[in-house]
């Protein structure tokens, strides 16, 4: 045993602590059983093959059974006899552990967790306890060598056992982060849930620890229709959105957002223009002779169709250049005038800046103006006459209006005094008008000779032609385009308290964007109006509110309820057209464009409402095909047919049956699914073998083979993409598992380095690391007093909790050496952490981390001084050394340290209110036997992180100003002092406790499982590989991955499973 | 086992009966299903609801005086003259929120729930009163509310730059989202006895244990076990919900027996009622059945909106509602607010007829009549109208007149009424909205 010297020095008893792990677990297999028992005959049977630990096959092995039962018979059994027994055996055996019961090999290995506990005890001269008769120095090595070599014995002989990997509902921070990933948007429908409770080997994600109840079993339903209610019916399918979907403020907000943003990623700015074309006329300068308009556009982030009619503009040959007159000369003039490279890239983009305001300056003042045709007795804010304001600029933006220009000979133009804006329902534009007659008449550049009108009002209108007024126009008030009131309302068409949207975007269709955009941006519309059905809505707000006006009952009245028919209706759309004809018909002085108008305007309103009725009717099929693909990726695998088949008869039912519209119908089948244990459960079905290897599961049951059967390559999908994400897979694997592809080890490893590396990972870190470094719940703890430290705030809580992720991620995505988790100099921090550790503040919002080096000097680097797990270990008004002791040996060392006496001195809260510092209370504490022989293991690592406080900080003084010392005795006798002197300690002593720990761990946490016997070789090869590379953190996934354990499953004719380990290392380490 | 196809079956007849009988209405009265009729248990569920009704009062008809059998009421109190010693009408209350923003959303948009609201594209109010009620005591019923309205939302903007959401909710459940309010008496009742809620999860929890079996033939005997666990929670589950399905059951049955379909009205996209009266009544008559058999115990009813266009033939008013409120002086507009203080009046008479422990269904409710304004034509909301019906088990004395007109601001906040409320149906918060007092002499 490569690490029997280890034992030597560390060992200590850990036998109570696995004693009551082992026989919690018997407890979980009893109720397991009781279950059974009520179910069906089958799982008894089953379940008493799973229990028996009978030994059923001869595996060739390097201590045979019968050497070693020959040895218990002679050696062991005798030497319990003589030196045991007396204590451990009779009626009432000494800690309820009766030796003299074990009559057979096959007995101890059933019950091996209580034979390493004598191991344990041995080794650690703990037993024979002292004033009995001790054996002889030789008969003890002999029989801890055959309890190791029972152990060798086990652990070999079903080496690769995949284990007892239980079906299990998935963890809550697996359901949030697979809602997540499933719907694109993060909806955390878990929060409500109850904490999960963790395994022995202190993870929950493990069926042995996961359980259901009704009361959560109603929460997931409640959560089920919480994410179904974020869904939103889309022409070709549905989507979620953040917001639940189910009032028509939310539709609209949905849609709006999506248009708006889609507005505001493209790239509008016309300075952005200018200084591509500037980059590219220099290119040779620049050193990119080759660049061509298309690539400086690339390079840009601007539009390859615009950038070119830009450039045709503003660069001309020098004999067209002089030729030009008006706003093209003058910018042209400009353009001239940017500075040739090496510019300053400041004053190059000022310059570029002063072009583009020139461009906007002469466009406002140019752009064309309309108001709402009068019809007497309508309102300006009719929506037939309104609409058509709307509609004129939305046609004419890359018009010049030819009245903004004044020849030079005409007199000075009187500035007309601006109007108040009008009250409700009146058309504003007269005011609009007089503020651009103002900005005209104040605008030099529009000022034109008399004799060359026409060449001026030529390059006017071919600038306009290239800069629109607009590109688009994404918020409207009820003053359009008087916008300087009002601003917010998204899209809106400015009418009075109906709804309305408009859109008004030709410009960026004909100029900037390419035929992918135009059609995205065509589907948001049309989406838009098929998810909010804003034309229809709008209709019948009018109708309802509105259409009064043409009856003469005021601009807000509109029509009592209609009986027996739909408002949308054809017949009742053109009813009321006719009635606006006969308005606009009644008065000869009313604008002849009004009939033109308003036919338009209803004609619209009935052609969108039908189409998108059509739509609507078209796209069921659609939403059903979305919901079986739906289903697959929720179920994590394709439907069967029947499956197929099923959730669209329930589809029906509901409809049918239950008499639900369309999306309440496909609301519920969403539930369904989600409900489904096929989504909330992780289940490897016995099926072993794909499609593609049909005859596995032959070969399998007649070999039954320890090392079990492949997972099909779905389930194997799913255990990797649980192990690395916490999360169902994505795209990629589903597609490597639909191929079969994934089966082989070579893709699964590169799936494995391509998954660490994806943004998902971070769930590894957060589920994995907060687990096992027992961080996870840190953001809930309230211990710290916030009056005694104000620096404790909540931004600093959630900084503190970040930084170990952030590390943890750093060594998986950059695969650097583990040991960096203990030795690294260096740490990442935010601004909010960097305050607190006293380290240069980077600049930027609190979630700008950065890396920083040579992190010593702050007294940080790597995990151990991270304020993190000093708080978390301290209990408020104080530090302890006790548990920040206990949490350096038990879970960065693994080392199993029994839980304390229930009779324990307290110590004092408040570390203020203390006569003595905690370093001498310790000693007191120490000074006692019973106690010490525990505290001796852990408090020296705690004592050397007294130079940091109850929060984390530095100090050189604890909180009743007694002066902090650092100074430690480890248990080895090795001397150090604070953070640095454990690091040293670690390093020469216990670097090897370390990465077998996190070996197991990794391996635990990636099985699902608590680890066996059989998975030290596992283990003791992750070890191995880890060494040989360098420490490298993907050895350890890419070990992981390729063992039988995480690629197959028992096989139905399972082998008899060997004892349960927990997680911990081997005797006595 | 439930028989499926029976339900099904069931669910064929009534869809032809719905499409067969036209307009006529029937709402089955279910007796025999009351949920505490016989109780004789000491504790008694309490019930709040609130009916809105916007744009004010008549204010020169709005009065009551002095208590008890004495108590007066002026002319648009009148319809509760029957059971004025049940009620409570109170004056001179105020929401502060809802003043100095403008008129009309920004009244109504914190109205019941004491926040600021934000103008502009994006709506943020907050958790209104019924719904902070139902989040807390919801969960004992199988709908933990229902949300009810006469008139369709509105979603355009105000001059004042509010959302009209704010003009068109009363009840929201997050600060971001109103609760959608149905609008048709059909799917109201689908909600509470139909397809809706509990008995849309049943269906649900159907198809899941077939699920779940048809996988246990498909895994480990180990596996299994894990899996029987869930089963036995859908199953435990399921069972919670079926009571509700049987009273659905006893209703279609008890209807059949008098020969009378269960619901017979169309489902939309049909229409509304034609009649608003019809509708109003329709509403009232839901939420009294839902109270009586305990399938909710919160509920609100928008009778009229903020800016209501609705029209009043029948009151021989010939404007709409808000623009028959700029003249909220008139006669017309007394018999509109008249007409929308006689649903509480129903509603609150409903109750009263239905006996439950050793008094009545009433007994045990707090039923809100409110407005977001006074005086219509000033858009005055420095004082609210509003009534109280129901003595909340005893917690909450009935048959006064309490006047704050003169208490002073810090004492006649909205907001503590709704914690006075609270407090009675054992909802104890510290403070909700603008307000950390319970309101006096209650």
């Amino acid at each position: 045993m490569h690490r029997a010297d280890r034992s030597l020095t560390l060992g200590a008893p850990i036998g109570l602590s696995r004693y009551r792990q082992q026989a919690a677990f018997v407890i979980l297999w009893v109720h397991a059983f009781e279950r059974a028992m009520r179910g069906t005959g089958i799982a008894i049977v089953c379940l008493m093959v799973l229990i028996s630990t009978t030994a059923r096959r001869a595996t060739p092995a390097q201590f045979p059974d019968a050497d070693l039962e020959r040895t218990f018979t002679q050696t062991v059994r005798p030497f319990v006899t003589t030196y045991c027994a007396g204590c451990h055996g009779g009626t009432a055996p000494a800690a309820q552990f009766d030796l003299k019961a074990y009559s057979s090999l096959s007995a101890v290995v059933r019950d091996y967790p209580r034979w390493n506990l004598v191991l344990e005890k041995l080794t650690a001269g703990q037993m024979p306890p002292k004033g009995m008769k001790q054996p002889p120095a030789e008969a003890k090595q002999a029989v801890m060598d055959w309890v190791q070599a029972v152990r060798t014995n086990e652990a070999h002989k079903n080496a690769g056992d995949p284990g007892p990997v239980l079906a299990r509902r998935l963890s809550n921070a697996e359901y949030d982060y697979t809602i997540r990933d499933l719907t694109g948007v993060d909806l955390h429908p878990a929060r409500e849930f109850p904490v999960d409770p963790a395994n022995t080997a202190g993870f929950d994600n493990s069926g042995e620890s996961l359980a259901m109840t009704p009361a959560l079993l109603k929460k997931y339903l409640q959560a089920a229709r919480d994410v179904a209610d974020h869904m939103v019916l889309t022409a070709d399918g549905f989507d979620f959105a953040r917001y639940p979907m189910l009032v028509e403020t939310d539709r609209e907000k949905f849609a709006i957002q999506r248009i708006v943003g889609f507005y505001e990623h493209q790239p509008a700015d016309f300075a952005d223009y200018f200084q591509a074309a500037w980059r590219f006329k220099y290119r040779e300068a620049l050193g990119e002779p080759a660049a061509t308009l298309a690539s400086a556009a690339a390079e840009a982030k601007v539009s390859p169709k615009y950038l070119p009619l830009v450039w045709q503009l503003i660069e001309e040959p020098p004999e067209a250049a002089q030729r030009e007159v008006g706003p093209i000369a003058k910018l042209q003039a400009m353009w001239r005038a940017l500075p040739p490279p090496p510019a300053d890239s400041a004053a190059l983009h000022d310059q570029c800046a002063a072009m583009r305001d020139f461009v906007v300056r002469i466009r406002k003042d140019t752009g064309m103006q309309y108001s709402a045709p009068i019809v007497a007795g309508l309102p300006a804010g009719s929506q037939p006459l309104l609409n058509w304001k709307l509609r004129q600029f939305a046609a004419h933006r890359r018009e010049s209006d030819p009245k903004a220009l004044r020849n030079d000979t005409d007199p000075p133009l009187v500035t007309p005094p601006i109007p108040k804006y009008p009250g409700l329902h009146r058309e504003a534009a007269y005011r609009w008008a007089a503020l651009i007659d103002k900005s005209r008449a104040e605008d030099p550049d529009l000022v034109v000779p008399h004799a060359e009108r026409d060449r001026y009002q030529a390059s006017f209108a071919r600038f306009a032609s290239v800069f629109p007024d607009a590109f688009y126009i994404k918020e409207r008030g009820r003053y359009f385009p008087d916008d300087s009131e009002d601003k917010g309302r998204l899209l809106s068409a400015g009418y009075h308290n109906t709804m309305g949207y408009f859109r008004d975007d030709t410009p960026l269709m004909e100029l900037i964007l390419d035929e992918k955009g135009c059609d995205e941006l065509n589907r948001l519309w049309q989406e838009f109006d098929y998810e909010a059905d804003y034309t229809a809505r709008t209709w019948v707000q009018y109708f309802f509110n509105q259409s009064g006006e043409v009856r003469g009952k005021g601009a807000e009245s509109g029509s009592p309820r209609p009986v027996d028919r739909e408002i949308t209706d054809n017949s009742v759309i053109m009813e009321m057209r006719d009635l606006y004809l006969a308005k606009a018909a009644a008065d000869p002085n009313n604008d002849p464009v009004a009939p033109e108008a308003i036919r338009d305007h209803f004609q619209r309103v009935n052609d969108t409402i039908g189409a998108v009725e059509r739509l609507r009717r078209e796209a069921e099929p659609h939403h059903l095909d979305a919901l079986c693909r739906f289903a697959a990726r929720a179920w994590r695998r394709p439907l069967t047919p029947p499956e197929h088949d099923d959730l669209l008869a329930f589809y029906r039912s509901l409809r049918e049956k239950g008499g639900l519209s369309h999306e309440d119908a496909m609301r519920d089948s969403l539930v369904r699914v989600l409900m489904s244990p096929k989504f909330s459960y992780r289940v490897d079905l016995v099926e072993a073998a794909d499609a593609a290897q049909p005859t596995l599961r032959r070969v399998a049951a007649v070999a039954a083979p320890v090392t079990g059967v492949p997972l099909t390559s779905y389930a194997l999908a799913s255990r990797l993409s649980y192990f690395l994400w916490s999360s169902m897979p994505d795209d990629e694997l589903s597609s490597l598992a639909s191929s079969g592809d994934l089966q082989k080890p070579e893709v699964l490893v590169a799936q494995a380095r391509r998954m660490l590396k994806d943004d998902r990972a971070r769930a590894l870190a957060v589920e994995f690391g907060g687990n096992w470094l027992d961080f996870r719940r840190f953001e809930e703890i309230n211990t710290v007093d916030r009056e005694r430290f104000p620096a404790f705030t909540n931004e600093l809580r959630e900084a503190m909790f970040e930084e170990p992720v952030r590390f943890l991620l750093d060594v998986m995505r950059s695969d650097r050496s583990v040991l960096d988790l203990l030795y690294g100099n260096y740490t990442f921090v935010n601004p909010v952490l960097a305050r607190y550790y006293g380290m240069p503040v980077p600049s930027g919002p609190a979630d700008r981390w950065v890396r920083v080096d040579d992190a010593g000097q702050y007294g940080r680097g790597g995990l151990l001084p991270m304020a993190v797990f000093l708080t978390e270990n301290a209990p408020g008004l104080r530090t302890s050394p006790v548990k920040r002791g206990y949490w350096v040996v038990k879970r960065v060392l693994g080392e199993a340290i029994p839980p304390p006496p229930p009779t324990v001195p307290e110590l004092p809260a408040d570390e203020a209110k203390m006569d003595l510092p905690l370093r001498q209370l310790l000693e007191k504490h120490r000074s006692n036997q019973v106690c010490a022989s525990c505290h001796a293991r852990f408090d020296s690592f705690g004592l050397a992180f007294e130079g940091y406080g109850p929060v984390g900080e530095r100090r050189t003084q604890d909180l009743a100003g007694h002066p902090v010392e650092t100074e430690a005795v480890f248990p080895s006798g090795a001397q150090g002092n604070g953070f640095a002197g454990v690091k040293a300690y670690i390093r020469e002593h216990r670097q090897a406790d370390f990465l077998d720990n996190l070996s197991r761990k990794l391996l635990a946490y990636s099985l699902e499982r608590s680890l066996l016997l059989s998975d030290d070789p596992l283990v003791e090869r992750m070890d191995r590989l880890l060494a040989a590379n360098g420490n490298r953190f993907s050895m350890l996934v890419e070990t992981i991955v390729s063992s039988p354990q995480f690629r197959n499953k028992r096989s139905p004719a399972a082998p008899e499973p060997s004892p349960v380990l927990r997680g911990d290392r081997k005797g006595g380490g | 086992m439930r028989n499926r196809t029976k339900s099904s079956a069931e669910g064929v007849t009534r869809r032809t009966v719905l499409r067969g009988a036209g307009v006529t209405m029937a709402l089955p009265w279910l007796g025999s299903l009351s949920a505490f009729a016989e109780s004789a248990a000491p504790v008694l569920p309490k019930r709040f609801a609130v009916l809105f009704m916007g744009n004010g009062v008549n204010e020169d008809h709005w009065g009551s005086g002095g208590s008890g059998a004495e108590m007066k009421l002026s002319k648009t109190l009148e319809p509760l003259e029957p059971i004025k010693h049940k009620i409570n009408v109170i004056h001179g209350l105020f929401q502060k929120r809802a003043t100095g923003h403008g008129i009309h959303p920004a009244q109504t948009g914190c109205l019941l729930s004491g926040s600021e609201i934000q103008r502009g594209a994006i709506i943020h109010a907050g958790v209104t009163v019924d719904q902070m009620i139902a989040n807390r005591i919801g969960q004992d019923s199988p709908q933990s509310s229902i949300v009810l309205a006469c008139e369709q939302p509105m979603t355009g903007f105000h001059e004042t730059n509010y959302s009209m959401a704010y003009s068109s909710h009363i009840s929201w459940q997050t600060p971001d989202s109103p609760v959608p309010n149905e609008v048709y008496p059909s799917l109201a009742w689908d909600n509470l006895f139909e397809n809706r809620g509990s008995l849309r999860n049943m269906s649900i929890l159907d198809r899941v244990i077939d699920d779940a079996n048809a996988l246990t033939r498909r895994i480990s005997s180990e596996d299994k076990i894990k899996l029987d666990e869930y089963l036995a929670s859908v199953r435990e589950v399921e069972k919670r919900i079926d009571p509700n399905r049987k009273s659905k059951e006893a209703a279609a049955d008890l209807a059949k027996q008098r020969n009378r379909p269960v619901f017979s009205m169309d489902r939309p996209a049909n229409g509304l009622p034609e009649d608003l009266r019809e509708h109003a009544r329709l509403m009232c008559d839901i939420i009294a059945i839902a109270f009586q058999t305990d399938k909710t115990r919160v509920a609100s009813l928008l009778l009229a909106r903020d800016l209501s266009a609705m029209y009043y033939p029948f009151l021989e008013v010939r404007e709409g509602h808000h623009a028959a409120s700029h003249n909220n002086l008139s006669d017309g507009y007394e018999r509109i607010s008249r007409f929308h203080l006689s649903q509480l009046a129903y509603l609150a008479t409903k109750l009263d007829s239905m006996p439950e422990g050793n008094g009545t269904v009433l007994d045990n409710c707090c039923l809100m009549w409110l407005s977001n304004m006074w005086i219509g034509r000033k858009h005055d909301n420095t004082r609210l109208p509003l009534v109280l019906a129901g003595g909340l088990g005893g917690a909450l004395e009935t048959g006064r007149t309490l006047d704050y007109v003169n208490a002073g601001d810090d004492n006649r906040k909205l907001c503590s009424l709704f914690l006075s409320i609270m407090d009675r149906m054992d909802v104890k918060l510290d403070r909700f909205g603008d307000a950390d007092s319970r309101l006096a002499r209650m």
